[in-house]
């Protein structure tokens, strides 16, 4: 019998395992629709409040009724969603009556100085569009009285904002969006992190890595492992970010998607090669510990990195900020943080992409020669020190 | 044939392997020695998966190049596969990262499963199989790419006599086919009986090596005398050296050849003669006598 061969690279065997490993994995599939579940219901909750009508009960007496009925109307032109029904009281003790049984959410009754709203606690949303009902309906009988309209009448007050960042709206949005994707980033990195280092722990605690070893050269062994994993947590991220995207979308943010689409795709390209930076470093940190035990005492600085990135990107400003986006590891989410809070010159961004690649060879160089020498050393935790000296 | 010369490695201050060389020829050859003798730290080395300090490991002639060690079916001490996965998945990687295509690598696993009595546990994962079967799942992890050499770490240890005797047999199956077998073990009674050459490791060095039949021969011949009276007389035979007396027995060395026909003329001389007959050292014994 002679066994048909397969030559040819060792790597891409090493992902598909990582990624069927990780497929098949219950914890890791429930995991991850948990998350899904969690955003679906945030922004189906978000939907939900956005498009709900809010109505209330008004009580006015039959001397304002005619008057009352007018700026309902205009409430109604104002904003769709807010529906007024007037109740006509008998007079104001009636109206406190009403007030007092919860039958009337408010009096709405006119005096010479003007109109005014009785309510049991206030109710700021109902007294602000009444009251930009009011304005509009005074306007228009003055403008009615003068001959002309309300349009001409307000023509030299009005003030247009003209936006050089961007209006308030947008800016919190894209903070929002920043945050998420910073958070987005750190989750990734760290989840993945810790299990590209679990698993080069589980390969030499078990000694399989021997065998491995003995078959294919460890280079190989490290690609695979960091690109399945590369794979699945850009997988499960542009998962996430679809989901977002969507649901923003249905929760009336739709108008943005454009202005966010943009910044996204530098997010993904930021995140692609800053993962990989930093999982060649993940495995060096499960190369160095002997048992899963070890792999905390190990990995503890590259925790402490994973944060620094984090922290960066949500709270550093101004020229500190700016100078991160460009170092790497930082600049992986100072960078994309940045290109979606406003304009940064595309320039800016390819040169700290760039930065982030060549950080990115130097890791993968450094960390390849440290797995390599500390992969087979399988008594106690290894050094970094005797990792880099030792002659494999 | 897989020739190891001059081998060292050392950790620190602690040379654990020190020149060591010997042969490894198409057929079993046992290695032996006390823990800590060295005989994991060779075969890593042997493997590649440690770096050699001094000396050479040669293929067929040649330097091992990583292309020969590819081809080699290796098993080492602690017993590695992933406890996660399922038994035929990760044969079937392995096989894969041997270089066997998917389907070939999946369908030498299964007749190797189906051998051992394993086939209706090829889904399960290793951590449920037992101990005695994680081994089997292990053993099958090594040969089943049609090794072109065997390396293997203590490949009996914890199995049930019937087990070992199903191992044994496939250990032959490769040997019959010319390929060079070299199994490391603590039990030498088990080395003796299959083994055609053994290889004795103490601390780091070889201290034997060769048949077993080479072996028992670079002794001193012991022989048993049962008389009927007292044994004592023999102390005072020239040529032989007295290992015990008790009673009527006595175990005596032969140190000039021929001494111990004189011993049987002389007891024949004295009366009856129960026994006259050589003593076959065990393994043991010389195990005992070349680490001493």
């Amino acid at each position: 019998m002679s066994i048909p061969e397969h030559r040819g690279p060792a790597w891409p065997i090493v992902m598909r395992r990582e990624l069927t490993a990780k497929l098949t994995d219950k914890a890791f599939l429930i995991g991850t629709l948990g998350s899904l579940v969690i955003l679906v219901g945030y922004f189906g909750y978000v939907t939900f409040t956005a498009t709900k009508s809010q109505s209330y009960a008004v009580g006015v007496t039959a001397a304002d009724r005619a008057t009352a009925a007018t700026l309902v109307t205009r409430a109604k032109g104002i904003d769709a969603t807010t529906t007024i029904t007037l109740t006509e009281v008998p007079d104001a003790a009636g109206a406190k009556a009403g007030l007092d049984d919860e039958r009337l959410d408010a009096w709405l009754h006119q005096q010479p100085s003007g109109w005014t709203l009785t309510s049991r606690d206030g109710s700021d949303a109902l007294a602000t569009i009444l009251g930009q009902a009011i304005s509009a309906e005074v306007l228009a009988d003055q403008a009615t009285r003068l001959g002309t309209s309300p349009e001409e009448l307000l023509k030299s007050t009005r003030l247009t904002q003209a936006y050089l960042i961007g209006d308030a709206e947008k800016a919190g949005l894209a903070k929002g969006v920043g945050f998420a994707f910073a958070f987005l980033f750190y989750l990734a990195a760290l989840m993945y992190g810790i299990t590209i280092a679990q698993s080069v722990v589980e390969e030499k605690q078990s000694r399989i890595v021997e065998i491995i070893a003995a078959a294919i050269p460890i280079r190989h062994l490290l690609a695979g492992k960091i690109l399945g994993n590369s794979i699945l947590a850009l997988g499960q991220v542009l998962l996430y970010a679809v989901v977002g995207l969507v649901g923003m979308s249905l929760a009336g943010y739709g108008k943005y998607l454009g202005v966010i689409s943009g910044p996204m795709a530098w997010f993904v390209a930021f995140f692609i090669v800053g993962f990989v930076a930093l999982a060649s470093l993940w495995a060096v940190a499960g190369s160095l510990a002997s048992r899963t035990e070890d792999v905390q005492a190990t990995s503890g600085p590259l925790t402490i990195l994973v944060m620094l990135v984090l922290f960066s990107g949500l709270f550093a400003t101004g020229t500190v900020r700016e100078v991160l986006s460009f170092v790497p590891p930082t600049s992986i989410v100072a960078m994309p943080m940045r290109v979606v809070e406003g304009a940064v010159p595309i320039s800016q961004v390819l040169l700290s992409l760039g930065l982030l690649v060549a950080f990115a060879a130097v890791t993968i160089t450094v960390g390849e020669r440290l797995y390599r020498r500390s992969l087979l050393k399988t008594q106690g935790r290894v050094s970094l020190r005797a990792a880099w000296s030792s002659t494999d | 044939m897989l020739q190891i010369t001059e081998l060292t490695r050392r950790f620190g201050e602690v040379t654990a392997v020190d020149r060591v060389s010997f042969t490894v020829p198409p057929g079993l050859t046992g290695f032996v020695g006390g823990n800590g003798a060295g005989k994991t730290t060779t075969m890593r080395m042997v493997m590649g998966v440690l770096g050699i300090d001094e000396g050479e490991v040669t293929w067929q002639g040649a330097p091992i190049t990583s292309a020969d060690r590819r081809r080699f079916g290796y098993m080492p001490e602690e017993r590695g596969l992933y406890p996660k996965q399922g038994v035929v998945d990760q044969l079937g990687y392995l096989g894969q990262l041997k270089g066997m295509t998917r389907a070939a690598a999946r369908e030498t696993v299964m007749a190797h499963l189906e051998r051992f009595g394993l086939a209706d546990r090829a889904k399960e994962k290793v951590e449920k199989l037992s101990l005695g079967n994680q081994q089997r799942v292990q053993i099958i992890a090594a040969v089943m790419a049609e090794p072109i050499c065997l390396i293997l770490d203590e490949p009996f240890s914890g199995l049930d006599p019937s087990a070992m005797d199903s191992m044994a047999d496939l250990l032959r199956e490769h040997t019959s086919t010319g390929v060079p077998v070299l199994f490391s073990s603590h039990q030498l009674d088990l080395v003796d009986r299959l083994c055609d050459r053994l290889v004795v490791l103490a601390r780091g060095r070889v201290v034997a090596a060769g048949s077993s039949e080479e072996l028992r021969s670079t002794g001193p011949s012991r022989y048993r005398l049962v008389l009927d009276g007292d044994a004592g007389w023999v102390r005072d035979l020239r040529g032989l050296h007295v290992v015990d007396v008790d009673g009527p027995t006595a175990i005596l060395e032969v140190e000039e050849p021929g001494a111990e026909q004189a011993l049987l003329t002389e007891a024949l001389g004295r009366g009856a003669v129960h026994e006259l007959s050589p003593i076959r050292p065990s393994l043991a014994d010389i195990y005992r006598e070349v680490t001493a």
